[in-house]
């Protein structure tokens, strides 16, 4: 019980922070939302997964559980990784207009 | 920027901007035999770590400077950003490496009057290539392909640097995309602009200089990983 309080916290936590994330990159917040979706079902209903697991040849319900935290964690990844390339759009257009403000000319770098 | 500073820059309607990235050894003649066609050149400097910009300006060029190295994409946009705030009534798009040649500038302007196009493509397979090598050419079709696919724009060549627009046609272009894939983003947005376009038969020639600083199949990967990864965000 105590496991799947904590699990359940932490997937609760996934799925809030898609949500904060769903103006800036849709995509990733439904994948990410659907995963935890997924993860809380499974650790609350763990026959389920056991039963699931069996029937796409993963083994054990308690893998499923950890795969689906692997696919969350990748997801979280990416998004980092899109976040990042935000912030070099970012420092692109200020680069750009330091640029466009200082042109040279032959004659004005006299 | 001030106003006498402003003005100086002002004059020329056509516009050259040329990307430039560590391309002393080259970029000279370049500039000075556009420039000697009455074209202003914009260069830009993508943080150089050789003479690129010192060069460009003895040779007659407006250089815009990027501090850091940031792409060609991002260079591009630089250019035509830097135009468009100085009159351009046309921009080009013209490579640092001397695979273009500056007699085929006109053609592509006066297709676009002709045709009252906003965009002129340049074609190496309407016109000629000069030194292609056979792995380049089979990575060029795969691209014309991928754009079809994902643009439904027909065209002959789909990575060809050289590229003239209207004023109305630059202004809406905006490259998010710093490095190569710019080029296949600057398709989508021709296409998603809805504005006329037209390809033109050019010349290209590869040399061993030009060949070094091309693309090779790891770089397609990185492209295709690119535009990809843009869909996923704003």
């Amino acid at each position: 019980m105590i496991a799947q309080i904590g699990f359940s916290i932490l997937l609760a936590g996934v799925m809030v922070y898609a949500w904060t994330e769903y103006r800036r990159a849709p995509v990733i917040a439904i994948l990410a939302s659907l995963a935890a979706t997924a993860g809380l079902y499974f650790v609350w209903l763990p026959t389920h997964a056991t039963r699931l697991a069996a029937l796409v040849g993963i083994g054990r319900g308690v893998d499923l559980i950890i795969y689906i935290w692997v696919v969350i964690s990748l997801i979280l990844l990416l998004n980092l990784h899109l976040k990042l390339r935000s912030q070099a759009e970012l420092i692109t257009i200020l680069m750009r207009e330091i640029a466009v403000a200082n042109a040279r000319t032959a004659e004005s770098s006299k | 920027m001030t106003a006498d500073k402003k003005k100086e820059f002002d004059g020329g309607s056509i516009w050259i901007v040329i990307a430039a990235f560590n391309e002393a050894a080259v970029i000279g003649p370049i500039i000075s035999d556009v420039a000697r066609r009455n074209y202003r050149v914009a260069v830009v400097d993508d943080g150089s770590q050789d003479a690129t910009g010192q060069i460009a300006l003895a040779a007659g060029a407006t250089v815009v400077t990027h501090p850091v190295n940031l792409g060609q994409g991002a260079a591009l946009q630089t250019g035509i950003k830097f135009a468009l705030q100085h009159d351009a009534s046309y921009i080009v798009t013209f490579d640092a490496d001397g695979q273009h040649r500056p007699s085929d500038i006109p053609r592509l302007i006066n297709a676009l009057a002709e045709n009252k196009a906003a965009y002129a493509l340049g074609s190496r397979f309407l016109g000629s290539s000069h030194g292609m090598p056979f792995r380049r050419r089979l990575l060029l079709q795969a691209a014309i392909w991928f754009t079809r696919a994902v643009t439904g724009l027909r065209l002959s060549d789909t990575h060809n640097g050289l590229r003239a627009m209207t004023r109305e046609g630059a202004s809406r272009i905006s490259l998010r995309q710093n490095r190569m894939a710019h080029a296949s983003e600057l398709l989508e947005q021709i296409a998603a602009s809805g504005l006329p376009y037209v390809e033109v038969p050019v010349t290209i020639e590869y040399t061993r200089y030009s060949l070094a600083k091309g693309q090779g199949l790891a770089d397609s990967l990185s492209i295709l990983f690119d535009l990809s990864v843009q869909k996923l965000h704003r």
